[in-house]
């Protein structure tokens, strides 16, 4: 090979070109082992970590297993109703605090929690979970709607009071004189 | 390589598309060879030109799949810190599809689900990654479309509507459809908008600019720009709680269970058993997107 000639003022532009194609390949793939997360690819066209990031997320919302650790009895009320699908986040809250506060006193026994039927008070449920009677609760879902299925229980409340004689129509827990919230019987 | 399959599929006449991969001296891949029975020349030429092709094809694919099943150990090497999530070849093997039914024929419009979808993903307030219409069709013929408020109907001051007038209304929640062909993916200039491995879409937060293109491209609505953090966000069938084998928030809440969320693969799932029974639609099934979210309605009633 002819290196004198390669390297000749007459090949000059030719070089030019050399040097532009490898500086700017080299910047590329500099600029782009920059760019492109070390983990891009490992599991799809995507950053991998976002995937274990998204999927850590904490659940918030608690499911009826949990609170069916503890109260036992109101599986075998509910399980026969027509609130069978209810779910305890309905009518109490989603109860987070609840929760976290009887884990705390799993730990120790003496401070065990009870089930609702017969808690001693001992144990503080400094809670957002209500154990209300409050006809809002049951109205939430069961006032009569334009759109509302046919099979699905709603009612007019004013109507639904004077058919059945409600003495006390303005309480709050009227509906609770005649239906009990677990099985609510009808 | 071409060339030679040209030659293949045009002197051999031999019209069927498998042909490439199964010779045609032996007669069983192709239509059948019009050649007559004493051209044993000419069928001794196919048959090597064929062999030949063949060979050469695989010669040719063969390092190509040493490469890439070389580059992923070396990939998964590189970043010693995400060895510890195992788990995703794992549900990759198993092929997990999730799907997703809405019964309107069951939903009460209670907006439950709309509240346990906003504290689950702490969604801002105006915005929602799930949201519930009302479809009121009037004996005048004329439709009507309300959005239930989130609190329910029973507590709004929406005006109640005189049953009379009405001929039939339904409540349909929506969310997203979560499709095959997903046309938000698609548009993302920076790979933020992705797949998982069971066929999520979800919104990466540290690579996504913001451009709202995702926004745009849905043709179900579902995206939007989250005020808080400037990402887009989307309805992810809460992905965080599907990996826990735990239900999406919204169908935790909903205490009619007009919203069924189960393995599309499972034929033992709730969800295949529902999709069995009841004749169920897409929404926009014209469009090509191949949604994994199917509803109890009217086809393209519901838009």
């Amino acid at each position: 090979m002819n290196w004198k000639l390669i390297f000749s003022r007459n090949t000059r532009h030719l070089r030019i070109l050399v040097f532009l194609i490898v500086t700017g390949s080299g910047g590329a793939f500099f600029v782009r082992s920059q760019m492109v997360p070390a983990d891009y690819g490992q599991t799809g066209p995507y950053r991998h970590a976002a995937l274990v990031e998204i999927a850590a997320q904490p659940s918030v919302l608690q499911s009826d297993s949990t609170c069916l650790k503890c109260h036992t009895n109101v599986e075998e009320e509910r399980s026969e109703s027509p609130h069978a699908a209810v779910r305890c986040l309905h009518c109490h809250g989603n109860g987070k605090e609840h929760i976290a506060d009887a884990e705390k006193a799993a730990e120790f026994p003496e401070h065990m929690i009870s089930p609702a039927g017969e808690w001693d008070g001992d144990f503080r449920t400094h809670t957002d979970l209500f154990i209300t009677h409050d006809r809002a609760t049951c109205l939430s879902c069961h006032t009569s709607v334009v759109g509302m299925p046919d099979a699905f229980l709603s009612i007019n409340v004013a109507e639904h009071l004077d058919e059945q004689g409600a003495e006390e129509i303005n309480s709050k827990n009227v509906c609770f004189e005649c239906h009990e919230g677990h099985s609510p019987g009808l | 390589m071409t060339f030679e399959l040209n030659i293949l599929n045009n002197g051999g006449g031999c019209n069927s598309g498998d042909s490439a991969e199964q010779p045609c001296g032996d007669h069983t891949g192709c239509g059948g060879c019009s050649e007559a029975p004493d051209d044993s020349s000419r069928r001794q030429f196919l048959t090597k030109a064929s062999t030949i092709a063949l060979g050469s094809l695989s010669l040719t694919l063969l390092p190509m799949s040493g490469d890439l099943l070389s580059d992923e150990p070396s990939l998964d090497n590189s970043d010693g810190s995400l060895a510890d999530t195992g788990s995703e070849p794992a549900d990759q093997s198993e092929e997990v599809v999730y799907g997703f039914l809405v019964d309107t024929e069951r939903c009460v419009g209670t907006g439950k689900c709309l509240t346990a979808c906003r504290e689950e993903n702490n969604v801002p307030e105006g915005y929602a990654r799930t949201w519930v219409e009302r479809f009121v069709h009037y004996k005048d013929g004329t439709v009507q479309v309300d959005l239930v408020p989130e609190t329910g109907f029973a507590d709004s001051d929406i005006p109640p509507i005189a049953p009379e007038l009405v001929d039939r209304a339904y409540f349909v929640p929506k969310l997203c459809n979560q499709c095959e062909d997903a046309p938000c993916n698609q548009v993302c200039p920076v790979h933020a908008a992705f797949t998982s491995p069971e066929g999520i879409e979800l919104v990466d937060p540290d690579r996504c600019i913001g451009c709202a293109y995702c926004v745009q491209a849905c043709p179900y609505g579902v995206r939007f720009i989250n005020p808080d953090t400037g990402n887009a966000d989307k309805c992810t069938w809460c992905y965080h709680r599907i990996q826990r084998n735990e239900t999406p928030a919204c169908v935790e809440a909903c205490p009619v269970d007009a919203r069924v969320f189960g393995r599309l693969d499972d034929p033992e799932s709730e969800l295949r058993k529902r999709l069995a029974k009841i004749p169920t639609s897409v929404l926009k099934e014209h469009l090509g997107t191949h949604p994994k979210l199917h509803y109890v309605a009217k086809s393209g009633e519901v838009i």
